[in-house]
């Protein structure tokens, strides 16, 4: 544990933009320049903290800092700047800020800015709150505030406009409306993340309750709790639930269905949530128990269930994406599920860190492949605003032919695009190729399985890039375009505040590109420092190392991919939309994918439409009906009951069961009239509640 | 010091006096003076208690230990049950300002306060019993204060009915307890219990539903919640929020005396029965108030839901964690409630209508009282970092503890479905445009109180160790 030049930067990081978005409100009322402004100055000086960090990072060596929260339970908080989380921080915070100097182009205009700042500022707050945490309540804290945020953001045109929709209007899948309004789209992204968030709750309470403690440090130091949980057979379970928040958060199978619809939100929402914020904050939940559950047992092969589970459902929803991406039509859908594709692969790498002999391994290549996917996508979704902007529509199939007219742009997307795809030199190749290979050593054939998966997965990749470079850039310009210009709207270059941050960031892209494999020897110097002193875990750094297999599947992923997608999209040599017009399986497989392998529909079935039904039976049946209903059961049974004892004494009970029945069906009349209840009907349930609790105990007896 | 004989004296004295004072010092020219006078009270009486649980003046021995205990149990719901008079008498000033007779009103609300109080330190099933006459009594007619409203009559009969008959079944309960002991002392019945015949049994487990069912109607919870929504929406709102955040916490010590007395003692296990009836509480309550369109009604079943996270601390018993996870959620939940209540019942004055309607755009023209609700709301959702998140944190913790995981699953998962409510009222507030251009006045005594209680929902929420060290040393000093 060494001294930090600054000791505060830390707490800083996540302080400023978190109290800053409460002053936003003030700042409004001096007029919308100095609101704007006022409101990016919070992430730089957020960003500058962060970067206050870096000789920690750069020299392997980790700052803790913990304060008294509630004493008696040994809740602490604290700050944990470890190489991970440093390098996280200064990621989170300069894409952050760039995608703020970016708003203030994409967003002019709009009303209710203040709004936007101020729920902006609070989710890279809460971002780095997650980042910087020294344990798991704090880190939930931040969690729920990236949920909020979330929510309130992707929601932000709440007008619900048509305009603003996510997916086309009309398509249904089902029966169901596969278009939704922000409004809808935001609660979907909540309502979806907080079912990863109570496993993620419970996992921790769990682990609590076995260790006494929310602190990674203290996790790392003492493993009796990973004994007792084993012991209980409650080890994994407790791992998955953990998982399950990163499920949730970063948008993976079987809670993927979110984050394409929360496209809803402005561009540069979706810019932040998919480069910088919500969706990292899964898979750096994963780097951080990851090591934690590794070192804590006595061998690997204890938690190897866990790190299967983590490597499969990468791999899987990796797959499952990319093959969505395919057809998309909208340029943001394409990059939503490529990013949900792409974490995938993070999950990947971290799940086989777990699994192979050097954990090191799979942690760097995963999080080196979270740092220029955040890097090249944060590109990618703001050339993305500024083609919406100059175009006017969000189908690329509107676009096409817009090489001439917007340069810069296709420059810049042109760098992302190839990172994205793998090309070669590119930081997505280096980090692609970093995965692959520590998927192979693995070994064994569960290794092949998945080493196939992201393989093919690859050749998804590189085709639906050169598939939206191709409809967007090249090709003729559409009836939409022509007509635009026709009414004198020209397709615009945007103004330099939207145009450098995505320059800023392709450059980026092509200096780790230049550097990767220095890039990839420093990540792992960083964080085999980090393993060794937080976990003490054995770690032997052999360099960087080129694996001929995983070169040779990359490339030859990406010549394949890159073939068809260059052939029918760029040389245009054959129209794909004839042939899967004409082709009865391809068109099967297009509707296919279409509809998300009908998964979203599923879950509509199931969780949406289900429980209304369900509340509805419940309210009516259990709130209004179940009194009409038992009392007419009770009179009913009553004059069975007299009907067969008729022969004893027919005239009292005979009497009894009249008068019920005749006040039931006085009182149940009563209750269609008037809406507020009924008193005797009251105190009936009253009667009938002792009754329950009698039965309960007899049953429980 | 000895709390609830000073307390008792105060509060009793005041209740009497004041209808005296408010014709002698003149209602024509200063219609407000009982309503600053009962405020006054409260507060000395607060400022008192907090002294004492902050161990400033020494706790001593009580004159009657054999009926009230003197103990910090006592003092959290003391604490609790008085914020929310004062924040009940505070906010009368302004909502009951047009209403005649108000020296009776707050006379009423001295005597029920006292009645809480001495529920909060009864160390006798008598003394329970008179305290919960004493509490609820007064309660029907402040249910029923506008005689002139037909709503608020129907509401107090109902009240009234089902009040009786939890009365006497708790009576009754109390009646088996007593004939199986011989005493009436919680500690002696304790003691007799320890030797009770084993045939005796399911006597005793009858004696204890029966009082848990008395109680029960002040808990609200499932089955005995029916009336819940009805007398809340009926009553003059300042009335619910004394209802909702004060009586049912009453009702939560008198419940964990008797059953912290009764539970190590019966041989059948009570966990099970309180866990379901928990999970049926929560989960009807939240259920309910998500198709609810009337303001009260909705802050009604919610009060239900909450309800349901407390039993957990019941089901758990004895877990000490557990009885600090009730104790303190009980005291953020008489905030939370309370400001919930109290910016429905101004709201609902100012555009003199309950539905849902005024919340539209309602940060433009009141933003002080909209943002109150809104960290009241959505502390009962148990968003962090309000204190809201705490508490439930302690109750689904005491939860997986007391190998009831799927417990706080439940509890978990209805938090989740309690934020759609609770966020829509927020989304309204914030996001909506208000649908019509009324002026409303928002007025400032009102709204600074409630931000003063939002305030305390985020300060301790961000910085809970006071709160939780109080609640958890009031649980220690009474479980041993």
């Amino acid at each position: 544990m060494v001294e930090l030049a600054f000791p505060l930067a830390p707490w800083l990081v996540w302080a400023i933009p978190m109290f800053g978005a409460l002053l936003i409100p003030l700042y409004a009322k001096f007029g919308d320049k100095a609101r704007d402004y006022i409101a990016v100055i919070f992430p730089l000086l957020s960003a500058i903290s962060a970067a206050m960090m870096l000789p920690l990072a750069l020299n392997g060596q980790i700052f803790h800092q913990q304060i008294p929260w509630i004493t008696s339970l040994n809740i602490k908080a604290g700050v944990l700047a470890d190489p991970l989380g440093v390098l996280m921080a200064n990621i989170v915070a300069w894409i952050s800020f760039l995608i703020m100097v970016y708003s203030i182009g994409y967003m002019h205009g709009d009303t209710n800015l203040t709004r936007y700042w101020f729920f902006m500022n609070l989710f890279i707050g809460s971002m780095q709150l997650i980042v910087l945490s020294d344990n798991f309540l704090q880190l939930f804290f931040g969690w729920e505030g990236v949920g909020l945020c979330s929510y309130a953001l992707i929601g932000f045109w709440n007008k619900d406009k048509e305009k603003d929709y996510v997916g086309t209007v009309g398509h249904t899948a089902w029966g169901f409306a596969q278009a939704y309004s922000p409004s809808h789209a935001g609660m979907k992204a909540f309502i979806t993340t907080r079912v990863g968030d109570v496993a993620f709750l419970i996992g921790i309470l769990t682990l609590f309750f076995y260790s006494g403690t929310f602190g990674y440090t203290e996790l790392a130091a003492e493993h009796q709790w990973a004994v007792e949980l084993a012991r209980s057979g409650l080890l994994i379970p407790v791992a998955v639930l953990i998982f399950g928040g990163a499920i949730g958060k970063s948008a993976q199978f079987p809670l993927h269905e979110w984050l394409p619809d929360a496209m809803a939100g402005p561009t540069s929402v979706s810019a932040l949530i998919h480069a910088a914020t919500m969706v990292k904050a899964g898979v750096f939940l994963v780097a951080r128990i990851g090591p934690l559950f590794y070192v804590a047992v006595q061998s690997a092969q204890l938690v190897a269930p866990f790190f299967q589970t983590v490597a499969w459902i990468g791999a899987i929803t990796a797959f499952l994406a990319a093959s969505q991406a395919l057809v998309a039509r909208e340029v943001k859908k394409v990059l939503a599920y490529s990013t949900v594709s792409q974490i995938g692969y993070m999950m990947l790498g971290l799940g086989v860190a777990g699994l192979s002999s050097e954990f090191v391994g799979g942690f760097v290549a995963g999080f080196f492949h979270l740092t220029s996917h955040a890097i090249f996508k944060a590109a990618l979704f703001m050339g993305a605003g500024v083609l919406i902007h100059a175009t006017e529509t969000k189908y690329m199939d509107e676009m096409g032919g817009l090489k001439g007219g917007m340069k810069k742009t296709y420059f810049a997307m042109l760098v992302a695009t190839g990172s994205l795809a793998g090309v070669p030199f590119l930081s997505g190749f280096w980090s692609k190729d970093a995965i692959l290979a520590s998927v192979l050593d693995v070994g064994g054939i569960m290794a092949y399985g998945l080493f196939g998966l992201a393989t093919i997965t690859a050749i998804m990749t590189a085709f639906y890039s050169f598939r939206m470079i191709g409809m967007i850039f090249f090709g003729k310009k559409s009836h939409h375009l022509q007509e635009m210009e026709h009414h004198g709207h020209d397709v615009r270059e945007a103004p330099t505040v939207m145009w450098l941050p995505i320059a800023i960031l392709a450059a980026a892209t092509l200096t780790i590109g230049v550097t990767g494999p220095f890039f990839e020897g420093f990540l792992e110097t960083a964080f085999a420092k980090n393993l060794k002193e937080l976990y003490g875990m054995q770690i032997v750094e052999h360099g960087f190392a080129l694996n001929p297999i995983a070169i040779s599947a990359s490339v030859l992923a990406l010549v394949i991919g890159g073939f068809f997608g260059y052939n029918y999209y760029i040389a245009r040599r054959s129209d794909p939309f004839r042939m899967v017009q004409s082709n009865a399986f391809l068109g099967g497989m297009h509707k296919f994918l279409e509809n998300r392998w009908y998964i979203d529909a599923l879950y509509y079935k199931i969780f949406v439409n289900a429980p209304i039904t369900a509340s509805n039976v419940l309210f009516k049946g259990l709130e209004l009906g179940v009194l009409d209903k038992t009392n007419v059961v009770v009179s009913k049974g009553a004059i069975a009951l007299s009907a067969i004892s008729n022969w004893f004494d027919s005239n009292v009970v005979d009497g009894i069961a009249n008068g019920m029945a005749t006040v039931s069906t006085f009182v149940s009349g009563r209750v269609r009239k008037i809406q507020t209840g009924v008193a005797n009907q009251y105190v009936f349930a009253f009667a009938l509640g002792i009754v329950f609790l009698v039965i309960l105990m007899l049953i429980l007896l | 010091m000895d709390i609830p004989i000073i307390l008792t004296g105060t509060l009793a004295g005041s209740a009497l006096l004041l209808p005296a004072l408010d014709i002698a010092i003149g209602t024509k020219t200063n219609r407000t003076f009982s309503a600053y006078f009962t405020s006054f009270v409260m507060a000395i009486s607060l400022a008192l208690v907090l002294l004492s649980a902050t161990s400033v003046i020494p706790l001593g021995e009580s004159a009657a230990p054999k009926l009230l205990q003197n103990d910090f149990m006592g003092l959290v719901f003391a604490i609790i049950v008085l914020s929310v008079a004062l924040m009940v008498s505070l906010s009368s000033i302004d909502y009951m300002r047009d209403e005649p007779n108000t020296s009776i009103y707050y006379s009423l609300l001295l005597f029920t306060s006292l009645g809480m109080i001495l529920l909060s330190f009864a160390a006798d099933l008598l003394m329970v019993f008179v305290a919960w006459e004493l509490m609820g009594i007064p309660t029907f007619i402040l249910v029923g204060y506008r005689k002139k409203d037909p709503n608020s009559n129907e509401a107090a009969v109902k009240f009234f009915l089902l009040g009786a008959l939890s009365t006497g079944v708790l009576l009754y309960g109390i009646s088996i307890l007593f004939g199986l002991t011989g005493s009436t002392n919680l500690a002696a019945v304790a003691a007799e219990l320890s030797t009770l015949d084993a045939s005796m049994m399911p006597m005793l487990a009858f004696g204890v539903i029966l009082a848990i069912a008395g109680l029960g109607l002040k808990l609200s919870i499932v089955p005995f919640h029916m009336w819940i929504p009805d007398a809340y929406e009926g009553a003059p709102t300042t009335v619910s929020t004394l209802l909702s955040a004060g009586t049912k916490k009453a009702g939560f010590v008198a419940a964990i005396r008797i059953l912290a007395v009764a539970f190590p003692l019966l041989k059948l296990d009570l966990t099970m029965a309180l866990a379901v009836i928990a999970l049926a509480t929560m989960t009807l309550g939240n259920l309910a108030a998500l198709t609810q369109k009337s303001m009260t009604r909705l802050l009604a079943y919610s009060s239900i839901a909450q309800a349901g996270y407390m039993m957990i601390g019941l089901a758990v018993l004895p877990s000490n964690l557990g009885l600090t996870g009730l104790l303190y959620h009980s005291f953020n939940h008489a905030l939370m409630q309370g400001v919930a209540f109290l910016a429905a019942a101004m709201i609902s004055s100012r555009f003199s209508k309950a539905s849902l309607e005024p919340y539209e755009g309602l940060s433009r023209s009141m933003p002080l009282t909209s943002f109150s609700l809104t960290i009241a709301l959505l502390g009962l959702a148990g968003m962090p970092p309000l204190s809201g998140f705490w508490s439930k944190f302690i109750l689904f913790t005491a939860a997986v503890d007391g190998n009831l995981t799927w417990l706080a699953f439940a509890g978990l998962l209805n938090s989740a479905l309690s934020l759609g409510y609770y966020g829509l009222i927020v989304k309204r507030m914030y996001v909506d445009e208000p649908s019509s251009t009324q002026k409303v006045h928002e007025p400032v005594g009102f709204a600074l109180l409630l931000l003063a209680a939002s305030m305390v929902v985020i300060i301790t929420g961000i910085y809970p160790a006071p709160i939780y060290d109080l609640t958890q040393k009031a649980v220690l000093a009474f479980v041993p």
